[in-house]
């Protein structure tokens, strides 16, 4: 069978699935005794096993179905969850998460069979539950992996199969399948009805389908099927399906061949007679008499309007809803190439210059007169607004994504470090830009192994410090203007500026007269520097002195920044600002000199009309005073290099108040033109671009604009 | 079919092309203060009219902006002040050569005038040695066409140390 179509819904499934068994072997490793989550996981570990069955992933298949097992026992009561179990069971998830990886690169689940896994996976069922340190080991290799999960399966479904019919009886049948079936009968073959249920936990319906009907086919023919083949292939079926089938084989063949088919629940097959007496059930929904073979034709619209007819659509529906609650709805989804989206954007980025030079062009020929011009550019205006916001969201994804895995890491890095701690998380909802949730994670994961491994102290140092044994360690994201900000914050010991001063000084980085003149936020920018590590110990966790440099070159890269918050003795924060999308912006373009230039929207806080006589000296630097609130000067005409054309020193100055977090600063511009829909475009390699340049716009009349990073202005 | 077609092809190669299996490479030609430079014709994508070119801050000087292309914004550079010649004067006939290498994107060069093609056989090609002057570092040899010699600009070697900076 050729199941590559199926490989992308396989390895979307088996991640989510993945992802769920982790959160609920987490939660059970807080609530041991909660029946719901290891119904839970029994269900997710089921489906996956499935899965890999069916893909003919036969390792991946194996690890689960004796992960199954154990659950299967806890939940039968047998024995009851034990922290070594869950040691193991998150050893599987990651061998599991492995052949998946494997599965995505090279579509082979690899050849690593895990047995010592499957070995110590085994050993808890022998022994009722209890981890023996070594036993995994030693424990006789391949024989309890060799044990069939046929048993185990039947067993977890038997229970379920009550009350189900033979319905294919209900198939209605043409004059054509008619003929055929009768010119069966003269060629001595046996025409069946078979009526399949598929297990409610599974997942690939179409494919067992396709798999039950691959088996039939070896045996003989199919003449009509209920659903049509088509709808079975779309997925378009509950849990059962019906077939009529020609074959010479008998009956009990034909049954086995069917539930040879893994997740299948149950197989009724009898030999169908079209003249003859329908069995029980639609003897009573057909109430037209049965005269002759065509009349069964006119007998399947009748059930709808018999009584007995509803009792069986109910049972059936009963029967799917826990599949409805255990997997959500199916997503009316269409995936689609990252590539393609970017082409997307490309044409709508294209569509606001036209429109913008339109607006150009029609301000130039004259104002005011051209009314109805005018109302369709508005109107042209408000659709591309509309369609940018469209297929920016198109591309923003929820950054649970790549958070999702860090309780898990925070959990092995707790065990790994012999440090108590747990992670609190909030605004996993908070969305971003596709690229940038894709390159985000290993930034975020670094800074949370760093507060876990330097951040929080050790467990008797805490106390000895007065605070809680535990430690804690907080991920927030939310979203903050134009920007998204993802904080990492832990109450542990903060950063040690001392410590680091005299580490700088000691590995030569700075000379200790430079060290003296530093201030704290100089020190604690030092850690970024490429090999700069305070740990005193090297640890597998962190400390090798890479990790830092990489996070704020990776955030960098993102046109994002990282910023540090630190309170000595009670922790540090850790603060990413990352730009909400990184095409197109709501600028403010403004004049320096004769150059344009466009400054984004989002960092603008007020426009400031400031007297000459109000900017006053502090430190040999310009500041004003404004509300209460002192704020530096940038004159943007000096740092941007522009040709001093006269200063008339006399008039008032246009100052942009712009903040970056909880910083301002005011940058003195000639002239303002006015907002506008910028779209970002590269600067190409060739050329190393300032750091206060963040790209370059196109303007409606075809002329180049740079675009100012403020933040890197401040 | 295709067996005529490859027919076709070797025919068409072996009366028309005869000069392409003797090594031949197309130039266009620039003129450059009182000199004219060869640029290989394999890296040009455009050659456009002067346009407006944006500044951009704290570059190299003989960087001389960002101009637009069909909605790409392209850096420009002057091809004099990268050969250590005066600045250059804008004129009617000042051109934007677009260069685009493989795997890198595109750049401009601007040059005083772009006169015409010249089809240089290797053999009316002569080599540089390795004493190389200031200027000769960014030449890969002279070629002779019509009596005139035209310095062959090395596209690799100019680019190359933009990207380095």
């Amino acid at each position: 069978m050729d199941t590559s179509q199926y490989l992308d819904i396989f390895l979307d499934e088996s991640k989510e699935h993945l992802q769920n068994l982790s959160d609920q072997i987490m939660e059970l490793e807080q609530n041991p005794e909660n029946m719901d989550t290891i119904n839970e996981i029994f269900r997710a570990a089921h489906s996956l096993k499935g899965m890999a069955g069916t893909m003919g992933y036969k390792r991946m298949q194996t690890l689960t179905h004796d992960m199954e097992n154990v659950f299967s026992e806890v939940r039968n009561g047998t024995f009851k969850v034990q922290p070594g179990m869950i040691d193991i069971l998150f050893k599987s998830l990651d061998a599991l998460e492995e052949y998946v990886n494997n599965i995505q690169q090279t579509t082979e689940e690899g050849t690593n069979d895990n047995q010592d896994l499957i070995d110590a996976l085994n050993s808890i069922l022998k022994n009722n539950g209890e981890v023996k340190v070594g036993d995994s080991a030693s424990a006789a290799p391949a024989a309890p992996a060799a044990e069939p999960a046929a048993p185990k399966a039947e067993s977890a479904t038997a229970d379920g199969s009550g009350g189900k019919g033979e319905r294919w009886q209900d198939i209605k049948i043409n004059d054509t399948e008619k003929m055929l079936i009768e010119k069966a009968y003269t060629e001595g073959l046996k025409v069946y009805g078979v009526t399949v249920y598929v297990e409610e936990a599974c997942v690939l319906k179409a494919a067992r389908a396709f798999l039950v009907f691959k088996a039939l086919e070896k045996l003989g023919e199919i003449i009509v099927s209920s659903p049509t083949a088509q709808d079975i292939e779309d997925e378009k079926f509950e849990l059962t399906f019906s077939l009529i089938f020609i074959s010479g084989n008998t009956a009990d063949e034909i049954k086995d061949a069917v539930k040879s088919v893994s997740e299948i629940e149950e197989a009724f097959c009898a030999e169908y007679k079209m003249a003859a007496a329908p069995a029980p059930v639609a003897a009573e929904t057909a109430k037209v008499e049965v005269k002759a073979p065509e009349e069964v034709k006119a007998a399947a619209p009748a059930p709808a309007a018999a009584p007995a007819a509803p009792a069986k659509p109910a049972a059936a529906a009963s029967t799917t809803k826990p599949t409805a609650s255990a997997k959500p709805v199916v997503n009316r989804t269409v995936r689609v190439d990252i590539e393609k989206l970017d082409n997307l954007m490309n044409l709508v980025s294209e569509l606001i210059i036209a429109k913008n030079s339109l607006i150009s062009a029609t301000a130039a020929e004259g104002k005011g007169d051209n009314n109805s011009v005018n109302e369709q550019i508005e109107y042209l205006e408000s659709v591309t607004t509309n369609l940018h916001e469209s297929v920016m969201k198109v591309r923003m994804v929820p950054i649970e994504s790549v958070v999702a895995k860090f309780p898990r890491m925070i959990r092995d890095l707790s065990k790994k470090l012999g440090k108590k701690m747990e992670l609190y998380m909030t605004g996993e909802d908070t969305e971003l830009d596709r690229t940038v949730v894709d390159e985000i994670g290993d930034p975020l994961m670094h800074m949370l192994r760093n507060s876990a491994d330097h951040g929080l102290e050790p467990n008797d140092v805490r106390v000895a410090n007065g605070k809680p044994e535990v430690g804690s360690i907080f991920l927030d994201a939310y979203q903050d203007g134009n920007n998204v900000v993802i904080a990492v914050r832990d109450d542990g010991g903060g950063i040690n500026v001392e410590a680091v001063r005299n580490k700088a000084i000691e590995r030569g980085t700075v000379t200790p007269e430079q060290a003296e003149t530093m201030t704290e936020k100089e020190i604690i920018d030092l850690l970024f520097l490429p090999s700069f590590s305070t740990a005193k110990k090297v640890s597998d966790v962190s400390g090798r002195g890479v990790g830092l440099d990489v996070v704020k070159s990776k955030i960098e890269s993102l046109s994002g920044e990282v910023e540090v918050k630190n309170h000595f003795g009670e922790g540090s924060s850790w603060i990413i600002r990352l730009p909400l999308t990184l095409a197109i912006i709501q600028a403010l373009m403004v004049v320096v000199g004769d150059e344009k230039y466009a400054i984004a929207l989002g960092s603008i806080q007020t426009i400031e009309d400031v007297l000459p006589e109000d900017i006053k000296l502090v430190q040999a630097k310009e500041v004003i005073h404004i509300r209460g609130t002192v704020i530096p000067i940038i004159r943007l005409r000096n740092v941007l290099d522009i040709p001093s054309a006269e200063e008339n020193s006399n008039k008032n100055l246009t100052v942009i108040i712009v903040k970056k977090g909880d910083k301002l600063a005011g940058l003195v511009v000639d002239e303002l033109i006015g907002q506008q829909e910028v779209v970002i475009k590269s600067m190409g390699k060739y050329i190393k671009v300032p750091k206060m340049i963040s790209g370059a716009t196109i303007l409606g009349n075809g002329e180049v604009a740079l675009i100012l990073d403020t933040n890197a202005l401040i | 079919m295709d067996e005529v077609k490859v027919m076709d092809e070797q025919k068409r190669n072996a009366s028309l092309n005869r000069p392409t299996e003797r090594n031949t490479t197309q130039f266009i030609v620039t003129q450059l203060g009182g000199e004219q430079y060869g640029i290989d014709i394999k890296y040009i994508s455009n050659i456009i009219r002067m346009s407006k070119i944006t500044r951009v801050p704290k570059v190299p000087d003989y960087i001389k902006g960002v101009i637009n292309v069909r909605g790409v914004v392209i850096p420009t550079l002057s091809l004099r002040l990268k050969m250590g010649l005066p600045e250059d004067e804008v004129t009617k006939r000042t051109r934007i050569i677009i260069l685009t290498l493989e795997q890198h994107e595109s750049i401009g060069v601007m040059v005083d005038e772009v006169k015409e093609v010249v089809t240089l056989d290797e053999e009316h090609i002569e080599r540089i040695g390795y004493e190389k002057d200031e200027k000769e570092r960014f030449l890969s040899g002279v070629g002779k066409a019509d009596g005139k010699l035209i310095s062959l600009l090395d596209i690799t070697s100019v680019l190359s140390e933009i990207v380095d900076v």
